[in-house]
Formats: C-alpha cells, sequence, structure tokens
C-alpha cells in the first residue's frame, strides 16, 4: 500500500502536478447497533481508498480513488480534470518532508477482536441494573490502516484502532441518560460503567417535571461540556475563521474564556483521536489553543498558516485545518465541591442540536437531552424537561467558573464529533429558556 | 451485461446458500463534484468515482450488513460471510421479520435535458463565479461569501431473495449559500440551499443570481432599519421557508417509524408519537404534511425505495391528525402494516433506513397578500437562521432572519432575531390558514450511525398562525 501511495503522488507529478499528496487507507471496522436492549444489526466494512490531493499550477482538486486496479487511468483523469478549474491564489504548498514520526501500534488485542456483543451485553446489563428500561447504543471497533506519501519528501503509514461505546438508557421516553466508553486499549475498555452512568442518570431523571426559563449557575457532565469544547475547537479552525463561520476572528492574543480554562489540542497523545500525522504528513503535536483564558492559535495547514504569517500546525485536512483531539486541562475541584458551589442551579448531563444564529457572534442555542437536573445546595431535588440553552459560546467559555480535576475522553454521535479530554465543569449565568405556553 | 449485475446476482445465491432467510443487496456508482468558492477563491475542486456493494441479510431473527469497494467475486464472498457472521452473533431473543411485499423489476431514471456529465466544471466554476462578483457589487459589505455547488450522479442495481431486481439512475444538483452581511460593527448571516433532480438546466430553475442578491439586500436593510422583535401573543405570518423546515422537523421526524419504535432511540432519538399514535390531533384541520418521494424534480425524488419497494405519497398529518408513519419493510412487520417506500441508504456501504424524502406542508388557497391582510399586528417571517427541536422531537425553536412587523395587514420595518419557540402541538394548532405559494428548498437530514446525511427537501408555501407567544 506504501507504494501505491507513493505511485500514485509519482504519477500525478509525471502529468505535471506540482504537488500530490496520497493517502491509501484501509478500512476494516466493525460495528453493533443495538436498540431495545439487544443488537438491531450488525454492520462491518471492507474498503481500500485512495484519498488523493494533486495541484496542477495552482489548480488544487481532491478525490478518493475507489477502484485501486486502474489506479494511473484515475490518476490522468483527475489531472485532466484540475486542469479546467481555477487556480487558488491562497494555496502555498504542502509541508517539506520529510519527517520523522513518534513510534506507535495499536493494540494487538483490539486487533484482534472479531466480536463485540459481550461489550453490548455488558452496558445493557449494567443500565438494566440500575433501573433503566430500555437501552441503545453502537458499539465500535475501529481499524483503519493509513500509507502515506507526499511530493515533498513524506512518507508514512498509521495504523489506528480503538474500541468505543454509547449506550443511551431509558426508564421512559423523557427520562434518560447517556454514557460512553473508548479506549484504544482493551484493558481500559470499560462498556458497563457507561452503562451504569446511563443506568444512574435515567433512573434519577424520572419523573421530570416542566423546567424553568431563567438564567443558572450550571454543572456541565463531561459529556456536554465536550460538545462545548468540540464547538469551541471546530470554531477554531483558521478556515471557519475565514468563512465567517466562527466567533474567533481577530482575537489571537485576547481573552475568549475564563482564566480556568486551558485548551490542547493534540493528535499525538494517547487517544481515540490519535494520529501520527496529518494530511500533509506533518507529525502531529501539542498545540495549546488557549491558555488560562488568552487564544494563542488558530488551527492551521501550511496554506492558512501562510495567509496568517505563521507555521502549520499539523492541523490538516485535505483542504481544510481540522483538529484531532482536544484536552481541556482539568482544574482543582472535586466532582463534588462542583456540586457543592451549586446553591439553586441545574445539572445537565447531555445536549444536542447544536444551531447558531450568528457564528460571528458566537450566539447559540442547544437542547439538553437525558437527565437535566434542578440542584439546590449542591443536591439533586427535581428532574427537569423541556429547557433549551440559548446563550453565547464566548460568554459561557467566559463564564466558567471552575473544571474538576479529573477528565474523561468523550465523543458522541453529532456533537462531539472530534474525541476530546473533559472534566466536569462549573459555568455561571447560563441562560435557559423553554417553549411558549 | 450492466454494470453490477453479476456481483449483486451472485451475493444473492451465495447468501441463500449460506442460510440466510431474506437477501438484498445493491451495487452503486456515484459520480460526486463538488467546490467551494470562498470569498471569490476557489479552495478546491472534489471530484469522485465512488463504486461497491453492499449485503444485508436476515438470518436466525437478526440482520447482519456488510459492505466492500472490491468489485470481485472473493470480495462479495467474504462479506456476505461478515454479514451472516454478524446476524448470528446477534443472538436476538425476539425475531426481526420484514413486511411481505410486490416484488418489483423495472428501470427508472431520471430525465436530464442538459447531462450533468456534460457540463465541463470549468462552466459550472463561471456560473457561481458570476453570482460571487454580483454580491461584491451591492455596495455594502459582505464580509464573508462562502458557495457550494454540488452534483451527483448515482447508479443503483437492487436485487433482493424474492426476485425484486431494479435498476435507477437519479442526477442530482444543490447549490448550497452562506454571507455575511456587516454595517457597522453588527453582523447579519444566512445560508441557503437550493436542490434539483435532473441535468444542469435547474441552474436556471432556481433563479439564483436574483434570489441571492435579494437575499443580501434583505440582510443590509435588517442592520439599518431592523428593530428589535416584539414580545407577547400575536399573530404570525410564516414564509415558504419556515412553514418547510417545521414540516420536516415536527412533522416528518416524529413520524419516522424506527424512531417511534425506539431503534434512533441513542441518535436521533425517540418521537413524542407512540405506536398507537395514529389518528391522534397535533394540528387545526387546514395542516396537511406530505411526504413525497414522486415529486417531479425535487432533489429526493424516486420511484422505489433501496429495499425495492414501490415510492408514493404519504399523509404523514392528515386535517391535523396523524395520518401514517414512515415505513421500511422492518418497521412495517413490527406495526403489522406494509412498507411505504421510505428505505434509503446514503450510499452502497450503509444499510437503508427510514428516511424521509420531500415533505411539506399541503398547498392551500389564499395567496401572501390574503394571508397578511387578516393580521392587525404581527410578525411575517419569511426565512430563518437558527433552529432545532428535541430529540423527541416536541420542543422547537426557529430564530428569524428575514422578518417584518405586520400591522392592519400592511408590512412595516424589518425586525430582528425573531424567536418562535413553541411545542409541535402548539405551532401546528395556531394555523389557521395555508397559501398556496409551495416552495422547496434543499436540505441534509442527518440520522443514523453511522451519520447518514441525505439528500431532502423541505417545502411549504406560507402559513398563518393566531395568537402565537413570540420574542
Amino acid at each position: 500500500m506504501e507504494d501505491l501511495a507513493s505511485r500514485i503522488v509519482q504519477k500525478a507529478l509525471s502529468l505535471g502536478c506540482q504537488d500530490a499528496v496520497a493517502d491509501v487507507v484501509t478500512n476494516r471496522s466493525y460495528q453493533i447497533r443495538f436498540a431495545r436492549n439487544e443488537a438491531v444489526i450488525s454492520n462491518r466494512w471492507r474498503e481500500k481508498t485512495a484519498s488523493v490531493f494533486f495541484v496542477y499550477e495552482n489548480r488544487v482538486l481532491t478525490s478518493d480513488i475507489k477502484d485501486l486496479t486502474k489506479v494511473d487511468e484515475a490518476v490522468e483523469r483527475l489531472v485532466r480534470i484540475a486542469k479546467g478549474s481555477q487556480q487558488n491564489p491562497d494555496y502555498a504548498g504542502i509541508a517539506k518532508g520529510p519527517f520523522k514520526y513518534a513510534r506507535s501500534r495499536p493494540d494487538p488485542k483490539v486487533l484482534a477482536l472479531d466480536e463485540g456483543g459481550r461489550y453490548v451485553e455488558a452496558a445493557v446489563g449494567g443500565a438494566l441494573d440500575e433501573g433503566a428500561k430500555e437501552c441503545a447504543g453502537s458499539f465500535w471497533k475501529y481499524d483503519v490502516e493509513h500509507f502515506l506519501a507526499t511530493s515533498n519528501g513524506a512518507s508514512a503509514h498509521d495504523h489506528r484502532a480503538s474500541l468505543y461505546l454509547s449506550i443511551r438508557a431509558l426508564v421512559s421516553l423523557e427520562s434518560s441518560g447517556h454514557g460512553i466508553a473508548c479506549a484504544t486499549k482493551l484493558s481500559r475498555f470499560e462498556p458497563e460503567k457507561a452503562g451504569h452512568k446511563a443506568g444512574r442518570i435515567a433512573a434519577l431523571a424520572r419523573n421530570p417535571k416542566p423546567g424553568k426559563a431563567g438564567r443558572y449557575m450550571v454543572v456541565f457532565d463531561p459529556l456536554i461540556f465536550g460538545s462545548l469544547a468540540d464547538q469551541v475547537g471546530g470554531r477554531l479552525s483558521a478556515w471557519t475563521v475565514m468563512a465567517g463561520l466562527s466567533p474567533f476572528g481577530k482575537k489571537i492574543g485576547k481573552r475568549v474564556a475564563s482564566p480556568a480554562v486551558t485548551m490542547i489540542e493534540d493528535g499525538s497523545t494517547d487517544s481515540i483521536g490519535h494520529k501520527r500525522f496529518d494530511a500533509e504528513g506533518v507529525p502531529t503535536r501539542r498545540n495549546t489553543l488557549i491558555q488560562k483564558g488568552v487564544l494563542k492559535t488558530y488551527l492551521h495547514n501550511t496554506s492558512t498558516a501562510k495567509k496568517f504569517k505563521t507555521r502549520t500546525t499539523g492541523n490538516a485536512g485535505l483542504v481544510f485545518p481540522e483538529p484531532h483531539a482536544i484536552f481541556v486541562k482539568p482544574g482543582d475541584w472535586t466532582r463534588d465541591e462542583i456540586f457543592s458551589e451549586v446553591k439553586d442551579g441545574l445539572w445537565l448531563t447531555n445536549t444536542w442540536y447544536t444551531r447558531y444564529q450568528s457564528y460571528l457572534s458566537g450566539d447559540l442555542s442547544t437542547i439538553p437531552r437525558d437527565g437535566i437536573f434542578h440542584i439546590r445546595k449542591g443536591e439533586v431535588v427535581e428532574s427537569w424537561k423541556d429547557i433549551r440553552v440559548t446563550d453565547n459560546l464566548l460568554r459561557m467559555t467566559k463564564s466558567v467558573v471552575a473544571l474538576s480535576n479529573k477528565t474523561e475522553q468523550m465523543m458522541w454521535w453529532g456533537e462531539v464529533s472530534v474525541p476530546n479530554f473533559v472534566p466536569y465543569a462549573l459555568i455561571k449565568d447560563v441562560g435557559i429558556t423553554r417553549s411558549a405556553e | 451485461m450492466d454494470e453490477g449485475t453479476d456481483l449483486v446476482d451472485f451475493a444473492i445465491d451465495y447468501a441463500g446458500k449460506k442460510g440466510a432467510e431474506y437477501t438484498e443487496a445493491r451495487f452503486e456508482r456515484q459520480e460526486p463534484e463538488n467546490f467551494i468558492l470562498k470569498n471569490g477563491v476557489l479552495d478546491a475542486l472534489d471530484v469522485g468515482e465512488d463504486r461497491g456493494v453492499g449485503v444485508r441479510v436476515l438470518a436466525h431473527g437478526a440482520l447482519g450488513f456488510a459492505a466492500t469497494n472490491d468489485l470481485t467475486k472473493g470480495a462479495v464472498r467474504q462479506i456476505v460471510g461478515d454479514a451472516m457472521k454478524g446476524a448470528k452473533a446477534s443472538r436476538r431473543k425476539t425475531r426481526i421479520r420484514f413486511a411481505q411485499e410486490q416484488t418489483l423489476e423495472m428501470n427508472w431514471s431520471v430525465p436530464e435535458e442538459k447531462r450533468l456529465a456534460d457540463v465541463p466544471v470549468e462552466e459550472k466554476i463561471r456560473e457561481i463565479a458570476d453570482v460571487d462578483r454580483a454580491v461584491t457589487s451591492l455596495g455594502f459589505k459582505v464580509a464573508a461569501r462562502y458557495f457550494q455547488l454540488s452534483s451527483n450522479r448515482i447508479m443503483k442495481y437492487f436485487a433482493n431473495s424474492e426476485g425484486s431486481r431494479i435498476r435507477s439512475y437519479s442526477p442530482r444538483l444543490r447549490v448550497f449559500y452562506f454571507l455575511t452581511v456587516v454595517e457597522g460593527g453588527d453582523a447579519e448571516q444566512t445560508y441557503r440551499n437550493y436542490g434539483w433532480s435532473g441535468g444542469w438546466e435547474g441552474i436556471r430553475a432556481w433563479d439564483l443570481k436574483d434570489r441571492v442578491l435579494d437575499e443580501a439586500r434583505s440582510m443590509h436593510k435588517s442592520l439599518t432599519e431592523g428593530k428589535k422583535s416584539p414580545e407577547g401573543k400575536m399573530d404570525l405570518v410564516a414564509g415558504p421557508q419556515v412553514a418547510g423546515i417545521a414540516s420536516h422537523e415536527s412533522c416528518g421526524h416524529p413520524t419516522e417509524a424506527d424512531r417511534v419504535l425506539g431503534r434512533e432511540a441513542s441518535q436521533a432519538g425517540k418521537s413524542f408519537i407512540s405506536p398507537d399514535g395514529i389518528g391522534m390531533r397535533v394540528g387545526s384541520e387546514v395542516v396537511n404534511v406530505v411526504d413525497d418521494p414522486t415529486v417531479e424534480h425535487a432533489i429526493a425524488f424516486y420511484l422505489t425505495d433501496d429495499e425495492g419497494v414501490k415510492a408514493r405519497r404519504r399523509y404523514l398529518y392528515k386535517e391535523g391528525r396523524v395520518g401514517e408513519f414512515l415505513h421500511n419493510r422492518e418497521t412495517a412487520a413490527a406495526m403489522g402494516t406494509r412498507s411505504n417506500g421510505a428505505a434509503r441508504a446514503v450510499n452502497y456501504n450503509l444499510e437503508a433506513i427510514v428516511r424521509m424524502a420531500n415533505t411539506f406542508v399541503e398547498p392551500g388557497d389564499h395567496s401572501v397578500e390574503e394571508l397578511l391582510e387578516g393580521v392587525k399586528y404581527g410578525i411575517y417571517m419569511k426565512s430563518f437562521m437558527e433552529w432545532n427541536i428535541d430529540d423527541k422531537r416536541y420542543n422547537a425553536k426557529y430564530a428569524g432572519r428575514e422578518a417584518y412587523v405586520v400591522e392592519n395587514g400592511e408590512i412595516k420595518h424589518p425586525v430582528r432575531n425573531t424567536i418562535i419557540e413553541l411545542t409541535t402541538p402548539a405551532f401546528w394548532s395556531a394555523v389557521d390558514a395555508v397559501g398556496k405559494d409551495l416552495e422547496f428548498e434543499a436540505g441534509f437530514c442527518g440520522k443514523s450511525d453511522p451519520g447518514q446525511a441525505l439528500d431532502a427537501s423541505l417545502g411549504g408555501p406560507t402559513i398563518r398562525l393566531r395568537n402565537v407567544y413570540l420574542r
């Protein structure tokens, strides 16, 4: 496959391309979806694709070549198409290799795993033990191998494997909880714990009352704080800033969060988002995005870095810079101390459907789902339903009062698109609205 | 022999020999082409030639699915084995069944006046660049411009072990744009999405340049003349874009039978409508919301679904009551009914699940002027920006983009960020009149895991709601 990636690059260069990248990807992933406490379908993929990036006289073309038996013809066709495209004056090349990469190999026990039913049963069992009636979710074994070659001398291999389980436990339609388990090592994969958490929240969320609008001190469980962190990470791509899709434009060196918040982007550390290199072959690294509340950098590829007069951060996608994994530095509060701080507030455990009225200002709303709890003097006094967080991304990040001293790894359908490690967070004056009577 | 036929037929035959109770296989070839013009710069042109085979089996009372892009019999044999193994490993206590459906042998294709494949990419870029240039000549600051033109040519061959054999061809065209207009340190943002099933002639059907320029002008007007939106109970006249999103979010999604039955509970959620909810009142008697895959040129047009079932119009809400659920064969069997052809997949490598197609409020007979004439004081919300809805599809929010105060039937000044935050029954029960100006926009509807962002149309005419709380 390494040979194939190099062959594609050489073929593109021979046809006059100034830059070329080929990433030959083998996907052998496997999934079980479950609902109503049992498997509803098992999915397995056996696919090989060459993701390519060709630049001909500053005309940029990307494609996935699916027929790897006719690669030369495919490259010829793609270069022909590229010639008809429009020049990109912002294109500034790809990073110069060769590079040295940190050693990395997947857990052989994860690779050897061929059946995940027992993990589904463990998660569902954990939730039912806590009083849940109905569970749904997904188990994944990710097994993806990359062979990358670039015309600037990068040549790299990365075999990425991890385990993931997401479970939603329900006592009733309006009483539910969610749990996540993810790990790159089988020994650290804890689906039963995720099931217990989902079931515990669901049981506590019994008989919810309609919530009340207002501004509240809110404890964000890691899953919903992970969603907030995902919004921040995604909006820090230099591309989103240039497209008017970010509230972080012109804010480098300025306060964008409370001093309690330090956010790191790091594809090189162990996480299910771990990657040895980005789409230009640049080794991933630790990037401090927000240091004690102050914005330090956007995420860059070579072209956006030139535009912003800086250097690539190793976050190239084929066209857009993107985060690999986000780490919010833990604080020094225990979870109990965070809850005790709330005299009259809320505990939110999950959310979905985050949408912006203005990406530039950060005005947004998002809808809490699963357990929503009213807290008085640190204790849950009531389960709520039917509320919406209506606020502003920057106002919320600037209003973080405290972070717990432990982080958990999160990734979830739609809302936490990039894996992150996040603690519990306490945020003050969070706007809550609800449907009119 | 047509592409994919031998592999699909082989998969059906081989799975039968391996003991599958039912098998279906899909070959797809997709030829997507996509580019983004960001602030006048074409970042990259993305083209593809995607093809592969997916096989789903029903065995041991369970479902197994597997897919490959290796178009050899050896690879197909392997994925049939994977699907069978996955089904067996499910160890289900309750057996999955499929509703009995008619077998079909047919070929269908969407006609193209001007084939998408025959239009050079230069011409497509020129078309969008021309609109972009026009936006920059408006005389006010459009700080960020983002245009995306996408097309796809989708060829499928479907077969199942019951004898269905269906070949289809769907060419699709889509334009998405996102604009930021700035004035005096304040900004207004918008996005729009237009879709078409057919050839390049679709680009003319949209009047794209005029629409984009009108939208940008209305954004500037909002910034320079817009006032705070009034708060309280008042009438609301909601334009086609608002009616369209509401029909999709609070009519289409809650009537998806897989959600009603809990199959999507962990991701897209469930529904406030229970399995015995047919006939439940959710709106006034003038509310009819349909989902119809057979609307010509709508982006989600199809004649057979991805389980080989014939497509037809479905009345989701009929005269204000729940009319029918959207079904595939699995949910139909679970509810003791027949599939109504709502099973779709994004590509060969994903299972077909229950999906909306072209969802819209059925038009009535009022003109927009007649709807406005009946309003003493209220808001005319032509379009929205922010929106969301909870996972049981009960509490929705639509935040206005272009909106105006209406006094005694006359449109007055623009207002900014009008908020509709209502329950599904409160929204639809307040509708007292429905316009005849049916329009569609395109959307990507997200569902399932792995996520399947699928072409959908959202449509409706202008509708009038009485005495609803706005802020």
